[in-house]
Order: C-alpha cells, then sequence, then structure tokens
C-alpha cells in the first residue's frame, strides 16, 4: 500500500512540474554589465504581460561575438541576444538570424517607423532589418568646469576647430595636479576626425587608405596631445579607460559618449561637468563622428520555438514606456522617434544635458555608423590602433606608423 | 577466466572517463584534423582546400611571429619558474622562523584568479606605475647605493682584520660584526648625503611602456617580457610545493655522507638534491613546457593594452583567427595552427625527456 502511495505522490509531482514548465521560457542573452538594468525592466515592464511567457535575462561574460558564432552555429543561439552594430553585418551574413520586416510590418507598437531611420539603416543588411535597435550612442567632449575656471580657460564649445581645441587642452594641463585630456590610442576615437578631415574607408581600389594625406594631417593631431606630454593613456595613469580618469579627476577632458553618464552619476556625483560635440576640422568645416547602437535579434529557430512570442517580448523592451525608464534613469538615448522630444532632454542638470549633447551630434553631418563591413573591424582598427600607439610612444614618426598600417590592413 | 573477468571489470570501470575522452578529445581532434584541410567559418559547407591552410599559416607573418613567441616564452619561463622553484622550496625546507607564513605567502599568486593577478600586474607595469617608479629611484639614487654598499664592506673589513689581529676567530660575515658595519654604512651613507658629498644621478623619470611598445629586450618584445615576469610569478609557487613533497623524500643520510666527504652547499645541491629530485624534474618542466607553450590567458586579458605583435602567441593566433577579428571565424586556419600547436607541445616534450630530465628516479 504504501508503494502504491508513494507511486502515486510521484506520478502526482511529475505531472504536477509538467503542467509547471507549460509556460513558454524566452531566453535573453545580453552584457553581464546591463544585468541589474535588464532585471529592473523585465520586472517592471515585462513580467506577467505576455501570459504563459517567461523571460530569462542570460548575462554574458565572454566576448560577444564569439558567443554569439558559437551558438548559432551550434544551434543553442537564445532567443534574443544582444547585436552590437560593430559585428551585425557578420551575424547578418550566417543566415542564421530572422530577419524583422515582417513582424513590424504587422506590428502595431513596433514598426519600422517608430524608430529613427538612420538606426533601421544600421541594421539593414541586403534589404532586410536583422535588428531593432535598443538606443545609440555618439561620440561628445566631456570636460571638467572647475579645471578649467581654475586655469582661467574658455570651456571647450560646439565651435572649437582641431587648432583652438588643441590650444585649450594646453592651457588646462596643470603639471601638478591634473593632465590636460586622457586619450588613448584607440581607432573608435581617432578615426572620425580622419574622416572628417577626408580619408575614404578604404581607397577605390580597396586599399587602405592609412596613407593618405588626410589620415596623416589627423593622426598628427589625435596624438600631438600624448607626445607634448598634456595629455596621457588610460593605461599610464592607472584608470581603467579615460571615462574613469575622468571621473577621478585625473584629466580635464575625454572623448566618451552618454556611457559615461551612469559612472558618472554613480561615482562622482558632484562632479561639476560639461560637454561639447567634436571639433571640426577648421572653422565651419566638417565634423565626424561615430554612431553606435546596439540592438536585439532572433535567431531562425529560437529554442522557445515560438518567434511571435519572441517578437512580442522585443516589442515589450523596446517599448515607449521601458525606453523613456531608460532614458530617466539616465542609461541610454532611446532609439523611438517618439522619445526625441522627451522633456527629459529640457532639464538644465549636467546629466541631462550630457544626454541632449550625445542626442544631437548623432543628428549632424558627418556621423558614420560605427561597422567595418566584411572587412571586420579587428584588422580595420587593429592597424590603425597599433600606428597611434608607435606615434604616441615616440616610436615611430606619423608618416612610418601609417604607412606601416596601410601595409598590415592590406595584407589582411 | 578470472584474468578475462578482470578485464571487463577495469573495463567498465575505465569506461566512463575513455567516453569522455572519446568526445571531449578525440572526436574533437579528428574533427580539427578534417576542418585543417577546409575552408569553413561554421556556417556554410565545408570545402576541401588540401594544404592550403597549411601554406596560408606560413607565409602569415603573425603566425611566424607566434611561433617564436610562444617557443621563446616556453624556454625561458619554463627555465626560471623551475629554477626559482626548486631554489624556493629548499629554501622553504630549513627549519626557520616563521616558516608557515612564508610558504604561504608565496602560494598567494598562485591562488588568486589568473584574471586579478594579471590586472595588477598591468597596474604596476603601467608608464607611471610601480616597476617604472622602483627603476626611476635605482637609477636616480644608485650613487647613494653604492657609496652603503662600499661603506658596508669597507667596516666589514677593517672590524674582521681587527678581531682576527687580536687572535679572535672572526668569519667574514660574522652577524654581529655585519650589524655594525650595516649601521655605520646607513648612517655614514646618510651623513655624506647630507653634506652634499654624495648626490642622486640626475636622471629622468622611467617612463619604459613595458605593455604598449614594440620595442624589444634581447628580442623580445618589451609586453611579452612582462607577460613573462607575471607568468614566472604566479605559476612559481605551484612548483614549489611539488618540489617540497619531493625534498620531504630524499634521505637525509645522502646529506651527511656528503658531508663527511667534505662536500660544499653547492656541491651538495648538484650531486645529491638535483639528481634526488629527477622524478619531480621532469614532472614540474613537462608541465612548465605544457603549460608555457599552450599559454593564452594572460596575452588574451593584455591583449586591449598591447600590440597584437608584441604578444601574440600560438595559442591567441588560434583564438584570433577564430573570434579575434570581428569576421566570420576562420576554422581552417585555426585548426590548422592548433594542430601544429599540438604537434610542437607534443614535440617539445618529446625531445625535453629525451635530452633533459627523465622520469626515472636517481636511484636507476
Amino acid at each position: 500500500m504504501r508503494k502504491i502511495l508513494l507511486a502515486l505522490v510521484i506520478v502526482g509531482l511529475v505531472v504536477g512540474v509538467g503542467f509547471a514548465q507549460d509556460k513558454v521560457t524566452i531566453r535573453l542573452a545580453g552584457y553581464s554589465g546591463d544585468t541589474p538594468l535588464m532585471q529592473d525592466v523585465l520586472v517592471r515592464f515585462v513580467e506577467d504581460k505576455i501570459p504563459g511567457v517567461e523571460v530569462v535575462w542570460e548575462p554574458i561574460t565572454e566576448d560577444f561575438l564569439a558567443f554569439v558564432l558559437r551558438t548559432l552555429s551550434a544551434g543553442t543561439a537564445p532567443d534574443i541576444f544582444y547585436v552590437d552594430l560593430y559585428w551585425a553585418e557578420t551575424v547578418a551574413k550566417t543566415g542564421l538570424v530572422q530577419p524583422l520586416d515582417e513582424y513590424m510590418a504587422d506590428s502595431e507598437i513596433l514598426s519600422k517607423e517608430n524608430l529613427i531611420p538612420v538606426l533601421v539603416d544600421a541594421y539593414t543588411v541586403d534589404g532586410k532589418l536583422y535588428a531593432v535597435s535598443k538606443d545609440f550612442n555618439s561620440l561628445v567632449i566631456f570636460y571638467n568646469k572647475d579645471m578649467f575656471d581654475a586655469m582661467g580657460v574658455a570651456y571647450p564649445s560646439n565651435d572649437d576647430t582641431l587648432a583652438t581645441f588643441l590650444d585649450k587642452i594646453v592651457r588646462v594641463y596643470n603639471s601638478r595636479e591634473w593632465y590636460g585630456a586622457c586619450l588613448n590610442a584607440d581607432a573608435a576615437r581617432f578615426l572620425p576626425f580622419a574622416f572628417a578631415a577626408g580619408m575614404p574607408f578604404l581607397e577605390e581600389d580597396g586599399s587602405a587608405p592609412f596613407d593618405l594625406a588626410p589620415a596623416k594631417y589627423a593622426a598628427d593631431w589625435y596624438t600631438t596631445f600624448n607626445r607634448l606630454g598634456i595629455s596621457a593613456t588610460s593605461a599610464d595613469i592607472g584608470a581603467g579607460w579615460p571615462g574613469a580618469a575622468f571621473i577621478n579627476e585625473q584629466a580635464a577632458i575625454c572623448i566618451e559618449g552618454g556611457w559615461l553618464i551612469p559612472p558618472i552619476r554613480n561615482e562622482n556625483p558632484t562632479l561639476n561637468f560639461g560637454t561639447a560635440f567634436l571639433p571640426t576640422i577648421w572653422e565651419g568645416g566638417p565634423r565626424g563622428n561615430y554612431l553606435f547602437t546596439c540592438g536585439y535579434a532572433m535567431p531562425t529557430n529560437p529554442p522557445s520555438g515560438r518567434s511571435d512570442l519572441v517578437f512580442k517580448v522585443i516589442e515589450l523592451i523596446t517599448s515607449p514606456e521601458v525606453q523613456t525608464y531608460i532614458l530617466e534613469a539616465g542609461h541610454a538615448i532611446p532609439s523611438r522617434v517618439a522619445l526625441l522630444d522627451s522633456p527629459y532632454f529640457q532639464q538644465e542638470d549636467s546629466f541631462a544635458q550630457a544626454t541632449k549633447t550625445v542626442f544631437e551630434a548623432t543628428g549632424l553631418a558627418g556621423t558614420l555608423p560605427f561597422t567595418f563591413g566584411e572587412i571586420g573591424g579587428g584588422a580595420y582598427m587593429g592597424a590603425i590602433g597599433e600606428a597611434l600607439t608607435l606615434i604616441m610612444q615616440d616610436e615611430a614618426t606619423v608618416e612610418e606608423a601609417m604607412n606601416d598600417a596601410a601595409v598590415k590592413l592590406d595584407l589582411e | 577466466m578470472k584474468r578475462r573477468g578482470e578485464w571487463v571489470s577495469a573495463f567498465i570501470f575505465l569506461l566512463p572517463l575513455l567516453f569522455t575522452l572519446a568526445v571531449a578529445f578525440l572526436y574533437a581532434f579528428v574533427r580539427t584534423v578534417y576542418f585543417s584541410f577546409t575552408d569553413y567559418n561554421l556556417f556554410q559547407i565545408t570545402k576541401f582546400v588540401g594544404f592550403d591552410n597549411y601554406t596560408k599559416l606560413l607565409a602569415d607573418y603573425r603566425f611566424v611571429l607566434a611561433l617564436t613567441h610562444s617557443l621563446v616564452y616556453a624556454g625561458i619561463v619554463t627555465a626560471s619558474q623551475t629554477f626559482l622553484a626548486l631554489m624556493l622550496a629548499i629554501v622553504l625546507n630549513q627549519k626557520i622562523r616563521g616558516l608557515t607564513f612564508f610558504r604561504a605567502s608565496y602560494y598567494v599568486p598562485c591562488i588568486a584568479s589568473s584574471v586579478a593577478i594579471t590586472t595588477i600586474f598591468i597596474w604596476l607595469m603601467n608608464r607611471r606605475g610601480t616597476v617604472n617608479w622602483l627603476l626611476t629611484a635605482i637609477g636616480r639614487y644608485w650613487p647613494f647605493i653604492i657609496t652603503g654598499l662600499a661603506l658596508i664592506v669597507l667596516v666589514q673589513c677593517l672590524q674582521v682584520f681587527w678581531e682576527r689581529r687580536h687572535g679572535l676567530p672572526a668569519r667574514v660575515l660574522d652577524p654581529a660584526l655585519f650589524g655594525i658595519s650595516l649601521l655605520i654604512g646607513v648612517v655614514g651613507t646618510v651623513i655624506l648625503g647630507r653634506l652634499g658629498v654624495v648626490q642622486p644621478y640626475p636622471m629622468a623619470e622611467a617612463a619604459i611602456p613595458w605593455l604598449t611598445t614594440r620595442q624589444t629586450f634581447l628580442g623580445i618584445p618589451y609586453p611579452l617580457v612582462s607577460i613573462m615576469m607575471l607568468n614566472i610569478w604566479t605559476t612559481t609557487p605551484t612548483f614549489m610545493i611539488l618540489f617540497l613533497a619531493g625534498l620531504q623524500d630524499v634521505p637525509q643520510e645522502l646529506y651527511e655522507v656528503a658531508e663527511m666527504d667534505g662536500a660544499t652547499p653547492w656541491q651538495k645541491l648538484l650531486h645529491v638534491t638535483v639528481p634526488a629530485l629527477r622524478p619531480v624534474l621532469f614532472l614540474v618542466v613537462t608541465l612548465g613546457l605544457i603549460g608555457t607553450i599552450q599559454m593564452f590567458d594572460q596575452v588574451a586579458i593584455m591583449a586591449g593594452t598591447a600590440p597584437l605583435e608584441s604578444t601574440v602567441t600560438l595559442a591567441y593566433y588560434v583564438y584570433w583567427n577564430m573570434f579575434g577579428a570581428g569576421t566570420l571565424p576562420k576554422v581552417g586556419l585555426a585548426s590548422a595552427a592548433a594542430l601544429v600547436l599540438a604537434v610542437l607541445t607534443l614535440f617539445v616534450v618529446f625531445i625535453q625527456r629525451r635530452v633533459g630530465f627523465s622520469e626515472k628516479g636517481w636511484y636507476s
């Protein structure tokens, strides 16, 4: 009798678990650094909103592109995963990511028209949209007002040229207290200046453009700060990245995007700072910038087997409510057109103003999507990053380093 | 019949491990060999290309660099960590005060996470980090150091000479006399410094970009030298523990016999300790070679800081071709490089076994 009872209990439990698992589980994978924000968003805006659906956040600590390629090829990719514009084309070309055009055409909440056009274009490969941009960013000058005041130097402004900006950094440098700038040999910071100066992405014959005069002109300017000793790299001064050096008040300026705003708010909320556009090449001349964005994509065969529900989750996590919440928390700039007139942008505090500058910088002429197509950012940025390092350390002249970088990219 | 039964039992017990090996190693190995002869990016149909990937490897300057770096790295790091581990083990095998503390202290780098240790190391090796600060201090204050040392030697010699002249059996390094020499040396240097007789050397601040330069030291890029130092520091303690265990087994009688024969400490080390530790030496050198030839994590962590060409090793070259370039993986090329790495590892260990230390003990 006992055995029969025990068997009944076990059967009951198994059936119970079976019913309990009737829910569709949708896996959402993203950068581990987004964990607090995404968990918050899921609890506030997604939980219980779609009957029978449970969304599970999977923070990824490894190289994210490696994770995406590995899981896509193995057929174990999560239902929704981040796609950085930097490598979006690589992922789209695998043929294992679902185009979202049809879902968006049928959706009343999330259509292409709801999103900022440049963000739709950024994720469109061969005429198909492969990801929904969740937010975007561009580069601006973050400056420490107190340091400029202390040295009696005018703040960086939207009207600065390469020459006037350099002059301000020379004068704000305080050899005992702080560096004028914290600039790394970072291609993502340098290339907007090179493109603005007239460097093409590639030459017409497909060869590397780094040995062209505009590239060398921009490289000479970008590395002058460190060569003069008025700027240091973040590694030189023990900061993890230039943003950290700015937050720690080791440098008067840095070139970063909106991602610097939450760390300032958390780590040095009383920092007296302002923001300005990147300088133009000459007065009234061209200005460069990069558009950075990250989106949500789904594989052709999501593990939940319910592409329709997966898209519903994407609708929810890119909804106006979620994007407003994220904007007002100072995390990112929304990708929806309707939120561009958000009252948040009209606030006078430094954080809201910084967000506004980043947003406005994205719309300026000369802002290019941060992508390298089929060449791959690794080779392109690696060659230029190494050249900048050598110039900054006086191990090569601008001429030698840039010619060498061109040869290296051509070898790839 | 009984033997057959034993064989079957043994096989059944081994089955889980054999299955794991077959799936995780044999299958993966066979697939890697297959992929190395194909053009494949994980998402297209494989295309047989013969030896193309191997010829591409030889033509790729980064592969040649990676191969050279791996071999140099393995040779220098294995030799250094083995020597240092043996010396540390011998010191910590003595009956000295605070032995447990020292053993624990030396072992700390081993138990800390590789990422944490590497991050600390990056901080130490900054252009304005502790290492450059020390170099600057030594460079500027070497006149004081030399003066201090000279005074200590001079006072010690005078004291020993004085004692012996009065018929006292003073040793050259007599601790009591050395204490006095040290005190006089330090005080004398401070006084000479105050009087301006000894002055700091006017040297500019050392700002060696240890982690970001393409400059070399004896042909080895500085960033790789930095990673070597880091690796030696973190792995030496593990091998020290192995040597310590080995030293416990060396019969004390051998040292007593050697002492009766008038052997010096150095002779005892060379002719008693080292031969007795041969099986441990074999283990340490073999593990060291395998670990260093396949070194990946520290290069990967430093990849954002150092130029690729200054740090690339074979293992990182494999990773770079799979996931590092922001493009679709070059599986064929990465597989060919992975096989070269595997064959190289086997070859180096084989050579070490034939030419270097074998696993046979001193008694054989």
